[in-house]
This record gives C-alpha cells, structure tokens and sequence, in this order.
C-alpha cells in the first residue's frame, strides 16, 4: 500500500472522524469551562 | 514447540481476568496520590501521574518484549500511529476534565459521572465493532444489565462518601465537565479496540499512546500556566512531592495495560465496565488504609456495602456473558473490514487476534539503548525518591501490607497467564 493510499483510508475512515470530533469538542469544553 | 506448552485457556476468560487485574491496578493508582498533602493544584499533580506514566509506557514494553518487537509491530500498521496518538490526546483532556469536575463538585459525585464512560465505550463497541451484534437477548441483558450496575453502584457509593458540597453555582460546571470526561474517555476506547482488531500488540499501542498524552499535556500546561517559566516555577516548588503521583502514575499504566488486554480480548462493551470497578478498590485503599471513613454513620456504611455489591453484581454479569459464536462472526466481520481497508494479511491478523501472534515466539535481539532506556526508568525514580517530603498523613501499615499483596498477586497470576496463553501478544 502506497503511502497516498494510506493516506486516503485513513482520512476517509470513520474510525478516525467519531474520535476527532469528540476530541474538538471536549478541547472547547475545557477552554469554556477555564 | 514453545505453542505446546502454551495455556488453553479461554480467550473470554482471560480477558475477564485482565479486566478485574485493570481495576485492582487502577484503583490503587490513586493511593500514591492520596500521599500529597494539599497546596498542590491538581493539574500539577495530574502532570506528575503523566511523567510516571510516560517512564512505564516505555519502560515495560520494552523489558517484557524489547524495542525490536514493538518496532516491527509499528512498521507492519504503521497508520495504527495515528489512533494511539489521538488516544492519548483524548485521554489527556479527559483527564484535565475531570480535575475541574473534582474541583466544582468533588470525587465522589464526579466519579459516577465519568464512570459513564463504560457506557459510552459499549455504544461505540456496538456500533463501529459489531460487538454485541447477532449474541442472544440473555447476553445483551448480561452486559448492558452489568454496566449499567457498575454505574449504579458507583453512584450508591458516591452518595455514601459524600463528605461535603461544594458552592451550588459551580456544581453545573463541575457536572458537565465531569460528564465531558465520561463521553472523551469512552471514546477514546475507539483507537483501543481499532488497534487490537488490526493485530497491534497492547505493549506497542501504549509506547504511542504517550506521546498523545504528554504532548497533550504539555500544550494544556503552557496555556493553563501561561507559559514556560510559570509551569516550570510551579514543577520545581512542587518537587519535593512528585515522587507520588509519579509511582502512581506508574501503578496507572500497569492497570491500563492489563485494561488494553481486556480490551483486545473480550471487547470494549465487557472489559471497559470490568475496569471501572477500580472505584471499589480506590474505596479499600481510602477506608481501610487511610481511614477515610472513620465515624462515618451506621446509613453511609450499609450504603457503602450495598453499592459495592451491585458492582460486584455487574461485574460477575459481565464475566458470564462469553460472546456466541455468532457474535464472534461479527467481530471477525470488524477485524476483515480493518485488513481490506489497509491491506494487512487476514491470516496473520486473525492469529494476532486469538492470541497467536507469529512474532511472538520469534527470538528479537536486545537492543543496547534497552538498556539505557531500563536505567533511565530507574534514575529518575531514585531521582525523584531522594529529596521527597515525608507526608503527614495517617497510613494503617498492616492494611497497606495486605492491600499491597493484594494488589500483587493478581498482577503476578494475570501476568503470567497472559504469557502462558498470549506471550504477551
């Protein structure tokens, strides 16, 4: 698998979006909260 | 030769076993911590558990199957990086989190809150890994039955410690932010569950892992404390107490690895929950050992009893409900669309995944900076022993004696039934 290949599943990939997105929130929930 | 002489036992009930390992680990992680006299913020000492964590995070790995393996692991799913970084970074916010929710409202009703992350992790387990999916109505009962009394009993036991309210304007924010932790730390099980169903090992998961989390945790420093020299001034005044929440920082990561094994074995849905029953052995640790609960009333102490037992109720649910067949389909289903997403061999994969790892039982040769990593470990342990502060704080030897072995044994079995069946893999 090429790098680029990569890449493009990883980006794609659900896996890593639900985590990101979470992730995005919870971090403006703390600099909210502080 | 070395696959005859390796354990037959189930792969559920070694998952249930690390599970339980987890929570006694966990729970005694904040022993260390309960040694810190007051006058230290608790973002300062959450920062000292994460420099313990990052010295074991390469440490064990790197004793119990050297840098080669867990390099090779890398180069093989090499994109699995990018999850055990972003789980690290889901873990060092979360952690933050929850210290602002201690602050506004206090252990024990911040504890139940983010406990609800078992039942965060069981929906992502559910809906992203199939787990759960095609098993039989009595072992969905089983399991969702169990979170949901290991979250109750939490609560029952929280309301039973409650020792004091903090101003009423604050407990909204301290309650968000502790439900915040709860939803961050059930997802960050997501990079857990993606790694183990591609094949990774537990012991190259967390070496990444670190990295999120320190890095995390070191941009949250520099903002919290605006900037280097504050946070710096504030690391330094605070040196003569780092050693405990370093050790407990360390004792953290031997609980999150046997929680990562659970994870990898019988699932996020049954082995996260199996976990959370750490708060029971965190409550051990503070009655009997630092008596907390002396002259607490007769009420508090059957509430107590009563919410230690539906824990231990929801755990004992979980740990009979070993995943049907046609469960297993559906976690196999999981584990192809990982090897057909980032073209990894299904077959290797799949033996990784039941235990087998190929590269398990393949001599990898020691390393000479192996062993500069182990004296390192060691320095900075000793470094941080020498000149630390005797704390005032009542201490019952004979209990901490028991709890101590306590905590060993498990440590000592689990560990070595993991490597009988797995080899650690």
């Amino acid at each position: 698998m090429t790098k680029k290949a990569m890449l493009v599943c990883i980006l794609t990939d659900v896996h890593l979006w639900v985590p990101v997105i979470v992730l995005i929130l919870g971090t403006t929930l703390l600099m909210t909260l502080r | 030769m070395a696959a005859r002489t390796r354990s037959t036992i189930s792969l559920h009930k070694l998952g249930v076993f690390c599970g339980l390992a987890a929570a006694v680990w966990l729970g005694s992680a904040e022993a260390p911590t309960k040694l810190v006299n007051e006058g230290f913020s608790p973002f300062l000492i959450s920062m000292g558990m994460v420099m313990g964590a990052f010295v074991a995070r390469w440490s064990l790995p790197t004793m119990l199957k050297g840098t080669g393996f867990v390099f090779t692991d890398l180069r093989e799913k090499p994109h699995l990086i990018v999850w055990a970084l972003l789980g690290g970074m889901l873990w060092a916010v979360a952690n933050t989190l929850t210290i602002f929710a201690v602050r506004n409202v206090g252990l024990a009703i911040a504890f139940p809150l983010w406990n609800t992350n078992s039942l965060v992790g069981l929906f992502w387990g559910c809906l992203l890994f199939k787990e759960l999916r095609g098993s039989r109505a009595r072992d969905w009962a089983k399991v969702i039955g169990g979170a949901s009394a290991i979250v109750g009993g939490a609560a029952v036991l929280a309301l039973a410690t409650t020792q004091s309210t903090s101003a009423p304007g604050r407990a909204v924010v301290g309650i968000i932010a502790a439900l915040g932790a709860g939803v961050l730390l059930g997802t960050m099980y997501i990079p857990y569950r993606k790694a183990y169903i591609s094949g990774m090992n537990p012991l190259s998961f967390v070496t990444i892992f670190t990295f999120g989390e320190v890095g995390t945790m070191l941009v949250l420093g520099l903002v919290f404390y605006g900037g280097a020299h504050p946070l710096l001034a504030e690391l330094h005044r605070a040196r003569t107490m780092l050693f405990w929440p370093f050790l407990g920082g360390f004792c953290w990561v031997v609980g999150d690895l046997f929680q990562q094994y659970a994870a990898k074995y019988i699932g996020i849905s049954r082995g996260i929950p199996l976990s959370n029953t750490n708060q029971l052995w965190g409550l051990a640790w503070g009655a009997l050992v630092f008596g907390e609960f002396v002259g607490l009333a007769m009420g508090a102490k059957l509430l107590i009893v009563a919410g230690s037992t539906i824990m231990i109720a929801g755990a004992v649910s979980i740990s009979m409900a070993a995943p049907p067949p046609s469960e297993l389909e559906n976690w196999n289903g999981a584990m192809r669309r990982e090897c057909d997403r980032y073209a990894l061999d299904t077959g290797t994969v799949a033996a990784v995944v039941s235990g087998d790892d190929p590269l398990a039982d393949r001599k990898h040769t020691r390393r000479w900076w192996e062993v500069l990593i182990m004296v390192a470990a060691v320095g900075v342990f000793i470094w941080l022993a020498v000149g630390t502060r005797a704390q005032h704080i009542y201490v019952n030897i004979p209990w901490m004696l028991v709890l101590i072995a306590g905590t060993i044994v498990p440590l000592v079995l689990v560990g070595t039934l993991l490597w009988r069946r797995t080899r650690f893999s």
